[in-house]
Order: structure tokens, then sequence, then C-alpha cells
């Protein structure tokens, strides 16, 4: 009996934690914010209110806040399912206009007869592409101890070298002399959920991807190996888990995840690859795989977060004089505070361990 | 509680701030979108924002320029918000928000719709265009008469000239074809070397090929090439010789090696096109053509060139902008007219 309260105080203890974990950072850059709207002479409370209206006012500023939430869920899960393995892979970025690219190719290039073929086909050819992407630096890591962050990091400038090359030369849409693909055929262009909102079916694709992550890293063998790895490599190692293959595994997952986030952008938010097709997400979604904790709901609340800062910073600019420096300081406070508290964690655990 | 308070709050706010424009002018606020690159670019969108504030102070119509880090995705939300907001103008300047401002256009019969570069159909809908063919041809009649100016430094007595395209479509071969019609008009058996780079991003491949024109006897190269063009101003740097640059005014990119630029007046258009909306004659449904006459493209001031160019020349070329804008020149447009014998 009392093992079980006690199990149970001990749980209630770690969502507290979690809540605190994911408010704290948030807190803190409305602080920080408010520093600043104060010394430009803006009074932070109508700032914020206007913010949490043009954010989650409506049911179309809540659909523009998933719409813009929704790239983010993918490149949240790529990147958590690394960092929970100790696997600091920063190239989730490069991974996405990868996927991103091979999506839109599959969806403009293939015959529009395939009709609702070309769905499946585009997520799988950039899942494929992107799983390819990132084994490169799994398996210099896994092999060579090639320092991971490192090789992601630059292959992120090879993918959009890449991807700049092929768009603004060899897949350059004929009709323009801009830096476009052409559009995809619509019967690959996905549906949106809450027309006219453009948030549209991939949001549902990041969910599902969200909780089969949960479910992955809670419920199965081969995600329990991933955290214990991430956890203590020797132990791991001594109980027979092999490092090289759960590294190399994580990063094949992080490029599918990240590759079919890509797609989804592709397919139904832009409807082609153009220049700027990514203004970051791999990066956004580090900071919400930091401040979810890598844990699934974490994520989500994390990707809706930074969604609402993406969406409402733009249009509160429509009705006030708030420039969007102010969403980017917000933003960053958050990211910086998001990795101290991580610090603050882990070093807990160390001294705890010690 | 709170959050509901929050919200509350927030409805008020905003609220309020969609009161206040309205009453500070009887014509609904206008909302300028910026495209990638933000403010601060130098370029494209900070000339277009001067135009816009130019044109809200001469009207005193209200207006904001809205900026994102993730432009290319959410123009079509910000658009929409606009247009909710109860803003009665939305200009964007993003290339990718044609398709769907074509689609807004339709759902908002109430508001007015400006996209630049491209025609989008709607009665609501101003297609900003720009005869860049005009700005090339005096660029083209400038290089003609420069290139056989030995007394200019870097420059051979041979009558060859270069340019560069990004990529062989008519909107690029627009910009090459009122090259070599204006370079022409000089000297009819000038040789005008084209070339395409087939990409628009890649320096190092423009940086060859103006190269390799130079090695062939040309000494001015224009660049109708995007990106790939910083490579050939900085082939004209390493060479001794020119480029001429295009869109925005690229002649401080290289001192004294950028002959001129052909500059795209986005800022004039913007003016023009609030003043027409305060006025209650926005040019709906119309394409909005922005050449010579209307001062939507003009050669560049030639800071660092203009003192090596003898007056002569700089006259001949004011001869040709007037002979333009009074009809008396058509310079062929591919865009609108197809491709001319002498460029097939």
């Amino acid at each position: 009996m009392t093992e079980i309260a006690a199990a149970r105080r001990f749980d209630a203890i770690a969502w507290f934690d979690k809540g605190i974990g994911l408010a704290f950072p948030f807190v803190v850059a409305l602080a920080v914010a408010s520093a600043v709207l104060l010394a430009v002479g803006e009074n932070p409370i109508d700032v914020f209110s206007l913010m949490a209206a043009e954010s989650f006012g409506s049911t179309r500023r809540i659909a523009a806040t998933l719409s813009a939430a929704t790239p983010l869920l993918f490149t949240g899960v790529a990147t958590a399912i690394c960092f929970r393995s100790g696997v600091f892979n920063v190239g989730v970025e490069g991974a996405f206009v990868i996927g991103g690219l091979c999506g839109a190719f599959v969806g403009f290039s293939l015959p529009a007869g395939f009709g609702l073929a070309l769905i499946p086909l585009a997520f799988a050819f950039a899942a494929i592409g992107s799983a390819l992407w990132l084994s490169v630096p799994g398996y210099l890591l896994a092999r060579y101890e090639v320092d991971e962050v490192v090789s992601t990091l630059m292959l992120n400038f090879v993918a959009f070298g890449i991807t700049g090359y092929l768009v603004n030369g060899p897949l350059l849409s004929e009709i323009s002399g801009n830096n476009v693909t052409p559009l995809v055929h619509e019967a690959a262009q996905l549906p949106r959920l809450l027309p006219p909102s453009t948030v549209h079916a991939g949001f549902l694709v990041g969910l599902v991807l969200v909780v089969a992550y949960g479910l992955w890293a809670r419920r199965t063998p081969s995600g329990f190996e991933g955290a214990l790895v991430g956890h203590n490599r020797r132990f791991s190692k001594a109980i027979g888990i092999s490092i090289p293959a759960t590294i190399v595994l994580v990063m094949v997952i992080s490029g599918i995840v990240a590759g079919m986030g890509g797609a989804s952008h592709a397919l139904g938010q832009l409807h082609r690859f153009a220049d700027g097709f990514s203004p970051g997400y791999g990066f956004t979604g580090m900071a919400v795989a930091l401040l979810g904790r890598n844990t699934a709901t974490g994520i989500l609340l994390g990707a809706i977060l930074f969604g609402a800062l993406a969406s409402a910073g733009t249009t509160v600019q429509l009705f006030s004089d708030i420039p969007l420096d102010i969403v980017n300081i917000i933003e960053g406070t958050v990211m910086i505070f998001a990795v101290v508290e991580l610090g603050r964690l882990s070093l807990r655990r160390w001294r705890g361990a010690s | 509680m709170l959050k509901s308070t929050a919200i509350a709050g927030g409805f008020a706010a905003l609220s309020l701030g969609m009161a206040m424009p309205a009453m500070a002018a009887d014509v609904a606020p206008a909302a300028l979108i910026i495209a990638q690159g933000g403010l601060g670019d130098g370029a494209w969108n900070d000339t277009a924002n001067a135009g816009f504030e130019a044109g809200l102070a001469k009207t005193g119509v209200e207006g904001r320029p809205i900026e994102s880090k993730d432009v290319a995705a959410q123009g079509e939300e910000i658009m929409r918000r606009a247009a909710d907001g109860g803003f009665g103008l939305v200009i964007s300047l993003e290339w990718i928000h044609g398709e769907p401002m074509e689609k807004l256009a339709v759902d908002y019969p109430d508001a007015n719709w400006v996209i630049m570069n491209q025609t989008r159909k709607g009665d609501n809908v101003a297609s900003v265009v720009f005869a860049e063919h005009e700005g090339s041809y005096l660029a083209g009649a400038l290089a003609a008469q420069v290139t056989t100016d030995t007394s200019i430094k870097g420059i051979n007595e041979d009558a060859v000239i270069g340019v560069i395209g990004g990529v062989k479509a008519p909107g690029i071969d627009k910009f090459i074809v009122g090259y070599i019609q204006g370079a022409q008009a000089i000297n009819p058996d000038i040789e005008v070397k084209v070339a395409y780079s087939d990409s628009f991003g890649d320096p190092a491949k423009g940086q060859q090929m103006a190269k390799a024109m130079f090695d062939e006897g040309a000494d001015i190269v224009y660049q109708v090439a995007g990106g790939t063009g910083i490579g050939i101003i900085e082939a004209a740097k390493a060479a001794g010789h020119y480029a001429i640059g295009v869109d925005t005014d690229q002649d401080g990119m290289a001192p004294g090696s950028v002959l001129t630029s052909v500059l795209k007046r986005v800022d004039v258009a913007v003016e023009n096109v609030i003043e027409a909306y305060a006025q209650g004659e926005f040019p709906g449904g119309e394409i909005m053509d922005f050449g010579l006459a209307q001062n939507g493209v003009a050669l560049s001031d030639m800071n660092h060139t203009k003192d090596m160019i003898p007056a002569a020349y700089l006259e001949k070329v004011a001869q040709l902008e007037a002979d333009i804008i009074a009809g008396k020149i058509d310079v062929w447009d591919v865009s609108s007219e197809g491709y001319p014998e002498f460029f097939k």
C-alpha cells in the first residue's frame, strides 16, 4: 500500500517537475520581454494579451497557430529521438529540406494519373531520402566516432547547397524566373482540416508521429534501450546493448520523421519546394525537444507554443507597433532557458549519481 | 480564470487596435507584406518600404509593414488576417504569395490586393510588372558606346559585349532582348554574346562564365542571373573589365567595376498604388506596367563610374530614354510579344 502511495507521490512530483520545466523558461522569457517592452515604452500586458488573442482568440487564429506548429511536431520528434539517446543530432534542419525537396519532386514529376497514391509515394520517397541522409553521420559516429554535432551541422549546409542548386537550376519552374519548383499535382496536395485556414492533414500525421514516438519511447524494448544508452553508455554496453546499432537506428528514425515533415510541408503548406522552404524549423524543433524534455506531451505543447509565437508574432504587427524583434527575443529567451533548465537537471542527476 | 481574462483583454486590445487606424483616415489601412530577406536587406524590401512610407505620408492612409521569419509558409494566414482585420489594401512583395492571393481576392472582394512581378486574376487584384526590357535597352545602348572606347580603362577596341541570364525563359529573355536591341541601336554590327547559367544561385559558375566571355573579347557583361550575378561582378573586378547590375543598385558591390545597374523602382510602384487607392481609384483587375515613362525602371546614378564615361554617351542614353517615353522607339517585350527575328 505504502509503496503504491509513494509511487503515486513520486509520479505527482515528476509531473509537477515536468510542468515547471515547461513553464519556467516561458515565464522567464515573458519577464525578459516585459522588461524590453517597458524599456521601449510599450505596455507588456497589452502586448501579451494581444498576442494571446492572435494565437488562440478564435477558431481561425487557433488554426493558424496549429498550422505554424505542424512542421515543429516533426522536427521536435526527430530531434528528441536522438537527444534522448545522447546523440546530439543538429542535422534535422537539413533532413527536413531534403525531405521537402524529395516530396515535392514526387508530387510534381510523376504523372497526375497516380492520383491519391502520390501522397504515400511522396512521403515514402522523402522518408527514404532523409533517412539515408542522416544515416551517414550516424554511421560515421557509430563506426569512427566522428563528432555528430560537427558532422550534422555541416551537413545542413550541404543540404541547403544541394536543394538551393536544384531549385535554382534543374528543378526550377518554367513559368517563373523565381526560385521555386512547379506546383505539385492537385491530387498530391494534402487536404485542409479547417478551411479556409491553412492547417492541413500534415498536422494529423505529425500528431500520430508524436503519439507513436511516445509509445515507442515508453512501451517498447528498443525505445527503452535508446533511453538507457542516453543515460549511461557503459552500463548499456555491459548489459549487451549495441551502442553503434542504437546510434544508427535513432539517426535513421530521426531522418524518417524529419523527411516526412518536409514532405508534409511541401504537399500541405507550400504545394512546392521553394527557396526559404524552412526558416529554421529544424533548429526550432531542437528548442521544442529541449523544452518538452523529449516527452511526447512536452513536444506537442512546445510545438504549439512556438507555433503560437510564430503566427501571433507576425499578425500582431497589423494591430500594433510591436516589431518582430520582440517575438524573436521571447523565442530566443525560451530557447536559452530551456537549455539552462536541462543543464540544471543533468547537474542534479550527476550529483545524485556520485 | 487567468487565461480567460487574458484572452478577453486580448480582444479588448484587438478591437482598440483595429479602431485606431480606421479613425485616423477615412479609408481602411494598408498592409505591406515584406518578402524573404526581411527589412534591412538594402534592396527589394527596403526600397519598397521606403515607397510605402512615402505613400502613407502623402495620403494620410494608415498602414504597417508586416515581417515574418516564415513568410513563405505563413503568407496566406497573414494576408487573410489582414483582410479579416479590416485592412483595405494588402500589398505583398513575396513572389510566392501570388497563388494564395488569387484565392483570397475571391474570399475578400472588398479588399484590394497587389502582387509584384507576375499577373494574377481578379477584379480586385492589381498586378505590378516592370518594363525591364526598357531599362535593359538603355544599358545595352550605354554598353555599346563604351565597349569601343579604348580611352576608358579596361576597354578593348572590339565591339563585343555580353549578357548572362539565369535561365532560358521568357521572363529573362525580356531583359536580354531589350539589351541587344539597345546595343544594336548604337552599332548594328555589334556582337552580343549570350549565355545562360541555368542557376540563380551559383556565383562560382557566374564567375567562370563571365571570365570566359572576357577572355573572348567582351569587356562589359550584363548579369540577369540573381545570386549567380554576384560571381559575374566579382569576375569583372578581377579581370579589370565591367559588369552591369540588375534589379537593385549593385554599383557599390565592386565600385568602379559595375558600369551601371538596371533598377526596378519598386518604391515608385508601391507609392503609386497607395495614392491610387487613397483616391478611390484602385486599379483592380489591371496590370500596372511600370516602365521608363512611369519612372518604374531606370539606370542607376553611376556614382562610381559616371566620371569616366564621356558625357556624350550619357547624353545619347538620355536621348534614347526620351524617345522611348515619347513612343518614338518601341522596345521589344518578349513576355508579351514573343521572340523577335533577331533573337530566336
